[in-house]
């Protein structure tokens, strides 16, 4: 098993000029630049897709073929409709969450599964020191900032993005009108971002 | 500035929350409004952010020289559709030639060095391939049952609903008997009403005929009130001119019972002295008229005596006085007893108050 590497010492807008840098390799056929964005990108992908999938097997396969994606897509990437991160991850979860929802009509299809068995409702446990310290600065300033959140608007926004449930699925899982739960997802989205662009 | 509403569905719209018509709308307002663009771009950026809240995870090693051997795979494939460069390069051929050859070489050698690791990789790859079959084929089986279960489910669902079917339309035909014999009665219904309407216009003709009757009657009637009241006026003449025809009658035949007797003076002093007494037998009393009598003490009155022979005798017939300067009074008297036979009327000068038997001299008689 290898480490991954140390956090990027660089801040955000130089992180995203060097990631869009090596995109535009990428779409000229650049391996060494397609490793280098696989060495930086991989461990936030695989803990995302292994957070939504929970299987290990599965997470892999889901970030070998969203690198694969990107190797082939990479041409089609524009800097000024996000970043590559953002581009990547949500390949990454695109995927990770149709095989969610295909598990768990099979679930259903067999009867014999309970939604924990899929990997809901269990809350992201607090990352130990020495995984703490091997998160990025972008990691830690995230977790600092949906920690300022209200546990109700981080519930909303972790199964929002983790748990590949639609709105109504998401009011059922929380027990709350869907009126709320839009305007938690809302308010909390905002307020990360406020606090992130203080913080990045 | 952008409405409440739109970030709320910008937010949703990061997540990938929005479906259907809204999601449709969301877009078509956000192909407009660059506002909104800039928006979702960074509620986008922060929701991919939420990817460093899992917990760590590293990949494992082999999946790095995987995801490398598919791309350079890949890699190979579009080799074939690499642009040449163009003539205008040539005089760099030699250089080139010489480059290549010695690219290819060090290509060849490390081709060859990494044959055996892209074998693995191809090996690994298979069984993969092999286990996403299967589970694809379990996938697929289940799909199957699962199929096979809803098509069970639909026959019943379709059988209940072939059954609740005939019971509707069973229902639908009582209904339209139902709806026929209601028809029929209120045909019939509507018939008696005609009947009814009939005999009412029949019975209002009648009604104002029998009115204009009243109203004719009324006025006779109140015709022969008023002749009844001339008659009945003209009756009650009648009959007090019959009342006084009867009085008349009855005292013309009282008239000819009646006693008359004139009575004369027996004092010697004073023989201008009269009376005339009347006497009516049925109603057993008279009157009594006299003239010029002398005024009497105070302690004295006359008293009437009537002469019966059936008693020994005479009846008293009560006291009287006269008008001092006249001498005249005019009295009605009754006898004390029946009498019947009269022969004679007396006057007696008596003690006041009178006496039962005479007792004083006579002062008038008369037979």
């Amino acid at each position: 098993m290898t480490v991954p590497e140390n956090p990027d010492p660089e801040p955000p807008e130089e992180r995203q000029r060097v990631d869009a840098l090596l995109m535009r390799r990428i779409a000229q056929g650049d391996k060494e630049a397609f490793a280098s964005l696989y060495d930086r990108f991989s461990g936030p992908l695989y803990g995302a897709a292994l957070r939504i999938v929970r299987d290990p097997t599965e997470a892999q396969d889901i970030v070998h073929d969203a690198f694969v994606t990107l190797w082939e897509k990479a041409s089609t990437f524009e800097t000024d409709r996000g970043s590559a991160f953002s581009w990547v991850i949500t390949l990454v979860r695109n995927r990770a969450i149709d095989r969610v929802r295909m598990r768990r009509r099979r679930a259903e299809l067999l009867a014999d599964s309970v939604p924990s068995d899929l990997g809901y409702g269990e809350a992201s446990g607090a990352p130990s020191v020495e995984d703490a310290a091997a998160m990025g600065d972008d990691a830690q300033a995230v977790r600092a900032a949906v920690a300022t959140l209200p546990p109700e608007q981080q519930r909303a926004l972790e199964l929002a993005f983790f748990g590949g449930l639609t709105q109504e699925e998401i009011a059922r899982k929380l027990s709350e009108p869907l009126g709320t739960v839009k305007a938690r997802i809302r308010r909390g989205l905002l307020k990360l971002r406020d606090s992130l662009a203080q913080r990045l | 500035m952008i409405e409440d509403r739109h970030e709320e569905l910008a937010s949703l719209y990061a997540f990938d929350l929005l479906e259907g018509a809204e999601r449709d709308q969301f877009e078509s307002a956000l192909a407009r409004d660059g506002e909104l663009q800039s928006l979702v771009r960074d509620l986008k950026e922060t929701a991919c952010r939420l990817a460093f809240t899992a917990p760590p995870a590293t990949p494992p090693p082999g999946l790095k020289q995987r995801v490398l051997a598919s791309v350079t795979a890949a890699g190979d494939r579009d080799a074939d559709n690499v642009i040449r460069p163009s003539a205008s390069v040539w005089k760099f051929v030699p250089w080139a030639i010489a480059a290549c050859l010695t690219l290819t070489s060090a290509w060849l050698g490390q081709r060859f060095a990494s044959t055996r690791s892209e074998l693995a990789t191809i090996r690994s790859r298979q069984e993969l391939a092999e286990i996403s079959f299967q589970s694809t084929q379990q996938q697929l089986e289940a799909e199957r049952i699962l199929s096979q279960r809803r098509m069970e489910d639909s026959e019943r669902l379709l059988a209940g609903l072939n059954r609740d079917l005939g019971v509707a339309r069973g229902l639908v035909a009582e209904r339209d008997r139902q709806l026929a014999d209601s028809r029929t009665q209120v045909a019939a219904l509507d018939r008696q009403l005609g009947e009814a309407r009939t005999q009412l216009a029949s019975v209002q003709t009648r009604l104002t005929d029998r009115e204009r009757q009243m109203a004719a009657l009324t006025e006779r009637i109140d015709a022969l009130a008023g002749a009844s009241a001339e008659v009945g006026k003209q009756l009650g003449d009648a009959r007090q001119r019959i009342a006084q025809l009867n009085d008349e009658l009855k005292t013309q035949g009282d008239l000819a019972n009646l006693k008359i007797t004139a009575l004369a003076s027996m004092l010697k002093n004073l023989p201008q002295a009269q009376a005339i007494a009347v006497w009516d037998p049925k109603k057993q009393e008279g009157i009594l008229d006299v003239q010029k009598l002398p005024a009497l003490a105070a302690n004295e009155d006359y008293q009437i005596w009537v002469v019966d022979p059936q008693y020994p005798i005479p009846v008293d017939g009560g006291v009287f006085t006269v008008e001092p300067t006249s001498g005249s009074s005019r009295v009605k008297f009754t006898a004390k007893q029946p009498v019947s036979v009269i022969n004679a009327f007396a006057v007696t000068r008596e003690r006041k108050g009178g006496v039962p038997k005479a007792e004083g001299p006579f002062v008038l008689l008369g037979k």
